[in-house]
């Protein structure tokens, strides 16, 4: 397995309560309180369960990522060095992309060290509520349930959620066709707002785009193949719109997407 | 613009996402978009979009969020329309 030490300079962790936002605020105590506990009972887990699910992945599935060690250096200097509101997006082919994507980013050893690094993620609702053992790991595992196909109120909810936690300084991961790539492609025309959405309204964020594909990844799946490997690509881009309301965040989310395209051209094209 | 007029818009509009026709010809006010037109989630935001272009005005985000019914829709682009 490969393991790099965290950054040195990361971001030290705090178990006090997420600072309050506006937007919460106005929402009540639960608004800053849930998260802030789901963090801290999920920092408590983290030396057993980061390890764990690394392991799983390493020694069970026998996955591993070629390139990590560059994703992992880049990922710990922006946590690093600017504290602007960091979102990763990915391109989605298979059911534990966030974990993959999370390991691609930052060895068990640092996100357990550096909690703040390990993503947020926002996996299906009705997945989680499907047994209570996916309920507790979800818990643990720095899970926002949003229900796809819901009503954009309630998905609203979630993502005010999510822009609390980033301008808490945590980092989501989103994955802007909102769903895995049907055609096993990114589609740029699956456009989930949420991404956008969320861009826009936090201002000043960040989106560290991430391509990752196994190399014996034809098409979506549930699970990638035992014992493929994985490429993981990264680019940071900052996007911005002159537009205004739903235009806007469909803009900023097309943006995204049209980043993850480009570096799917540029995988296939250097793939022997 | 009257209601009726942009009830008939609005419905139109709705036409090419709906993907239960019989629900469709049977719409009302009360109609819910996402449950009842079997519109999909995602191109929700291709319908306020539409309804941007057809009647000239802008929604934002918040709004959007409230239309749930085509009645709500309705409502809201009277309103923006003034």
């Amino acid at each position: 397995m490969e393991v790099s030490a965290p950054g040195p300079g990361l971001v030290a962790e705090a178990m006090a309560p997420l600072p309050d936002s506006s937007a919460s605020a106005a929402r009540g105590g639960r608004g800053r309180w849930a998260p802030a506990l789901q963090r801290a009972v999920g920092r408590l887990a983290a030396p057993v369960c980061v390890p764990l699910a690394t392991l799983v992945m390493r020694f069970g599935f026998r996955w591993r990522i070629r390139n990590a060690a560059d994703s992992r250096a880049l990922y710990a200097s922006l946590l690093r060095e600017d504290p602007r509101p960091l979102l990763v997006a990915a391109n989605h082919l298979t059911m534990v992309d966030s974990a993959l994507i999370a390991w691609g980013l930052g060895s068990a050893g640092s996100h357990v060290v550096h909690y703040r690094g390990l993503p947020w993620n926002v996996p299906e609702q009705s997945r989680v509520e499907s047994s209570w053992l996916w309920r507790v790991l979800a818990y643990l595992m720095k899970c926002v349930p949003i229900p796809r196909g819901g009503e954009r109120r309630v998905v609203a909810q979630v993502l005010e959620r999510l822009g609390h936690l980033m301008r808490c300084g945590e980092v989501v991961l989103m994955f802007p066709e909102g769903g895995r790539s049907r055609s096993g492609r990114v589609d740029a025309e699956s456009i989930a707002q949420g991404v956008g959405r969320l861009i826009k309204e936090l201002g000043d964020c960040r989106v560290l785009c991430v391509y990752l594909r196994g190399d014996a990844q034809r098409t979506w799946s549930n699970l990638p193949a035992v014992g493929d490997t994985f490429t993981i690509a990264t680019r940071l881009v900052e996007p911005r719109s002159a537009l205004r309301g739903v235009r806007a965040s469909r803009d900023l989310a097309s943006q995204v997407l049209g980043h993850l395209a480009e570096m799917e051209r540029a995988y296939w094209a250097g793939r022997p | 613009m009257p209601e009726h007029k942009i009830l008939e818009k609005v419905v139109e509009i709705l036409k090419p996402y709906a993907k239960d026709a019989d629900a469709l010809a049977k719409v009302s006010l009360e109609t819910n978009i996402l449950s009842g037109l079997k519109v999909n989630s995602a191109r929700l935001v291709d319908v306020v979009l539409a309804f941007e272009d057809a009647f000239g005005i802008e929604v934002a985000d918040e709004d959007a969020d409230r239309v749930e019914t085509v009645g709500d829709a309705v409502r809201l682009i009277e309103a923006k329309l003034g």
